[in-house]
């Protein structure tokens, strides 16, 4: 029986792995620049972006959490970052103070959820407004840019051809993929996700469970700020909306349900590398970014279906199962 | 011309449960049919499946020659088939005419509401029942069996009415309304309805009933005439055994201890002050009603609510517990009522649900989990509680009821508990399963655990328990030995907080 599962496992990879293969077949036939070895680089450096929310939105997600405010934290703290640097606070304490800020609004999520008891779509729908404004307010709207050249590096720096930006991503994917399959906080996570209630009576804390899975998200907001605002030169307030959008539609396209519980980190990197290929294809090819948005609901009407299809046939297995040993 | 209902082979998967397997009988209108089983038999499924609550996964109904598929409990009360719960399902804010005419109350020309009518017509029918009930009066304002008494009256209401089912009807009546009730019963009878009576109690459906269909296991056994075959012999058919034996053959704790757990004055938002002690070996048995309390006064203990007075003292020490974690440190635990909603970590495996309470011995101080460690755990909770699972690997969700019921409390056990606490621990589990757990608990005590349990099957409480603390309205209101006492004992404690 453990053999069959993995395969199963196996299969929902390979339907992922398929659909990237068809989307690159289809863009590279459009746009021949589209399969080069810069266009993957530049693919890879758009998805770090992504892949870090992605990361926090799998732990959130998994635990049968959400969080709307990442687009705003990213840009808040791209914004904040280059402020305390053009004062000349020096790179060091830019990247603590930043995340640290990035932590403090993580708290404030869970806050909502856990004692005011909102939902998380709600509580982070509140924390996306209040924390896009304060991006503007912070630099009165104008874009700060940055001169430090310590701060303009991790932008820039390549290590064996790979962007730092992309290492980042690579290391933090791996590690914090590590911790939900390996750790006694993954498992937890899992729990939590799976039933609430059920997992504070058999002795765990999920409202501290929830409190580390949102610190966790900020921290990689504040991450994802620092670099972005280094690649663009400046701190934008206005730059990053939507962004927790593509990482929603890449978490669940890689097979976390949405209903909590299920997944892994294995399947959410399919899914950043999907999404953002999708993304960057329809630009090259000239889809008006009108009609971008269309497209980019219509995978995550995709994704959701995917989940919802998953959900019956998990559902029927176990029918069929129970049936077997009642 | 009286009506004939047919269920031909029904049967009803869910996840874990065969509730129903291959149900085939007739009732008849005119007759008041029981269905006698116990919990899990399958009885309240298949009244849900008569209602279109519930869909068949296979087999078919048939009403009077015509064969019936209800969508949802709406098309079948427009098709003439209501069910009466113990819950009441009506609307609190409106009067006694609206919920009868609900949804089609009549109009004026203009479509404006005509309450008159509603009134007058409904006034009909209560009379037709004999009752002194006003039809404008607010429902909120009535009795719970007055209540009960509008939504039958809303049901035949209906021209069409052919099938009524009442579920479980006089679990929170009196005796006096509980007489009420019977008349109208026997009243529907005469006009020749088909009537389904699903009850527990004995004594109700020896007077009520003029047949009684058994049920056991999800299966139909026989349907018999309770004037001619006795009470005992009804009881062997839907347990398959004498469960007297059962509680004979157990192999009990004899040697109970000291005081192992002093509660003193505990209450929370959601129970008033109670106190009681538990000793080291001894099954300490709760009995009350649903609501009496007595998982609130549990939940208190462990702190899964909040405790607002009182305190708690384990082997004379004073402890707090703040949440179910510190109690489990403390070492108390508890196996909770709800095993789908509390209990069981449904998209886990079997290992991964018996493990999730020892995070902390299983893991390095790294936070990595021990994957050798988890095994064995697993392996030996498997072993010691002989669960039936292919592998330890497969969701929880896949085994049987009672298999699952049996992965909570070797999680629990696995952790050394000193106390445990056992909230219906046999809800929904088939009858040799239980014989299992009736050991078990006899086993913990041995081992020098003190065992609370709370059942609302009186049988199991007299059955098992050492000592017996009765609850009524949040309040512990007697306390018994297992020797003197009866089950109508414990029930008019539980109802009156008087013997």
């Amino acid at each position: 029986m453990e053999k069959l599962k993995k395969i199963k496992i196996g299969g929902d990879k390979l339907t992922m792995i398929a659909a990237i293969i068809v989307v690159f077949i289809i863009f590279s036939s459009l746009n021949h620049n589209f399969f080069t070895g810069t266009n993957i680089v530049n693919i890879l450096v758009a998805g770090s972006l992504v892949g870090l929310v992605a990361i926090g939105h799998t732990y959130l997600i998994i635990a049968a959490q959400n969080d709307l405010s990442p687009g705003a934290v990213v840009a808040f703290s791209g914004v904040l970052a280059a402020l305390l640097s053009a004062a000349g606070v020096p790179f060091g304490f830019v990247v603590l103070i930043t995340v640290v800020s990035g932590a403090i609004i993580g708290v404030f999520n869970s806050f909502m959820v856990n004692k005011i008891k909102l939902d998380p779509f709600i509580a982070t729908l509140v924390t996306q407004s209040v924390i896009r404004g304060f991006a503007y307010i912070i630099c009165d709207g104008k874009p700060v840019s940055i001169t430090d050249p310590t701060y303009l590096l991790i932008g820039k720096l390549r290590i064996f051809g790979i962007p730092l930006s992309v290492w980042i991503m690579i290391i933090l994917i791996a590690v914090f993929g590590i911790i939900l399959a390996r750790t006694k906080f993954g498992r937890q996570i899992y729990a939590i996700g799976g039933n609430k209630d059920a997992a504070r009576l058999a002795g765990l804390n999920p409202q501290r469970t929830i409190l580390i899975c949102f610190i966790l998200m900020g921290i990689l907001c504040a991450i994802g700020g620092i670099i972005f605002s280094s690649r663009m030169n400046s701190g934008q307030p206005a730059a990053n909306v939507n962004l927790e959008f593509d990482a929603i539609t890449a978490v669940i396209l890689g097979g976390v349900s949405f209903m909590g519980g299920v997944g892994g980190m294995g399947g959410t990197i399919l899914g950043i590398i999907l999404i953002q290929s999708f993304n960057t294809g329809l630009t090259m090819v000239n889809v008006p970014s009108f009609w971008q948005y269309v497209a980019r609901g219509a995978l995550l009407l995709f994704a959701l279906t995917t989940d919802y299809i998953r959900k019956q046939k998990r559902e029927k297995e176990l029918l069929e199962a129970s049936m077997k040993n009642a | 011309m009286n009506g004939v209902l047919e269920f031909k082979g029904i049967s009803k998967y869910f996840p874990g449960v065969k509730a129903l397997d291959d149900v085939s009988f007739k009732a008849y209108g005119g007759e008041v049919l029981a269905f006698l089983g116990e919990n899990g038999a399958g009885k309240s499924t298949l009244l849900k499946i008569l209602n279109g609550d519930y869909q068949p996964t296979s087999g078919e109904y048939i009403i009077n020659g015509v064969q019936k598929h209800f969508n949802s409990p709406h098309e079948a009360i427009e098709d003439g088939i209501s069910v009466i719960y113990q819950e009441r399902q009506i609307l609190l804010e409106l009067s006694v005419a609206e919920n009868i005419y609900l949804g089609r109350m009549p109009s004026k020309k203009l479509g404006f509401i005509d309450t008159k009518k509603a009134n007058r017509d409904a006034k009909k029918i209560i009379d037709d029942f004999g009752l002194p009930i006003d039809p404008s009066t607010k429902v909120k304002d009535m009795s719970i069996a007055y209540q009960q008494m509008v939504e039958i009256m809303k049901a035949y209401s209906r021209d069409n009415l052919q099938v009524i089912c009442f579920d479980e009807p006089t679990a929170s009546l009196s005796d006096a309304e509980i007489e009420a009730l019977f008349t109208v019963i026997r009243k529907l009878r005469d006009e020749g309805k088909i009537i389904i009576y699903v009850s527990h109690r004995m004594n109700e459906i020896q007077q009520i009933a003029d047949k009684v269909a058994i049920f056991k296991d999800g299966r139909y056994v026989d349907t018999i005439d309770p004037k001619v075959v006795p009470e005992s012999e009804m009881i062997k058919m839907m347990v398959g055994r004498d469960l007297g034996d059962i509680y004979k053959e157990l192999d009990r704790n004899t040697n109970i201890g000291d005081v192992l757990l002093e509660v003193k004055n505990v209450s929370s938002d959601y129970v008033k002050e109670n106190s009681f002690v538990l000793h080291k070996g001894e099954v300490l048995g709760f009995s009350g009603l649903v609501g009496a309390g007595r998982t609130e006064l549990m939940r208190a203990i462990i702190g899964a609510d909040k405790m607002k007075t009182g305190e708690v003292y384990l082997e004379g020490k004073k402890i707090t517990n703040r949440s179910p974690h510190e109690a489990q440190e403390n070492g108390i635990v508890l196996v909770p009522e709800d095993r789908k909603l509390q209990g069981i970590l449904a998209n886990l495996s079997v290992a991964d649900n018996i493990n999730i309470s020892m995070l902390d011995a299983n893991s390095n101080q790294f936070g990595f989990m021990d994957s050798k460690k988890e095994k064995e755990v697993a392996n030996k909770g498997i072993r010691d509680f002989n669960i039936k699972t292919p592998s330890p690997s497969k969701k929880i969700v896949e085994l049987s009821g009672g298999n699952q019921q049996k992965c909570i409390v070797a999680r629990w056990l696995s952790t050394n508990p000193k106390v445990l606490i056992m909230d219906e621990p046999t809800k929904g589990i088939d009858v040799g399963a239980k014989a299992e757990f009736y050991q078990m608990i006899c086993d913990f005590a041995k081992q020098g655990m003190g065992v609370i349990l709370i059942s609302s099957e009186m049988p199991e409480v007299i059955g098992l328990s050492d000592r017996i603390i009765v609850m009524r309205g949040l309040k512990i209101v007697g306390e018994t030995g297992r020797e003197e006492v009866t089950e109508d004992q414990l029930l008019t404690m539980g109802m009156l907080g008087e013997v």
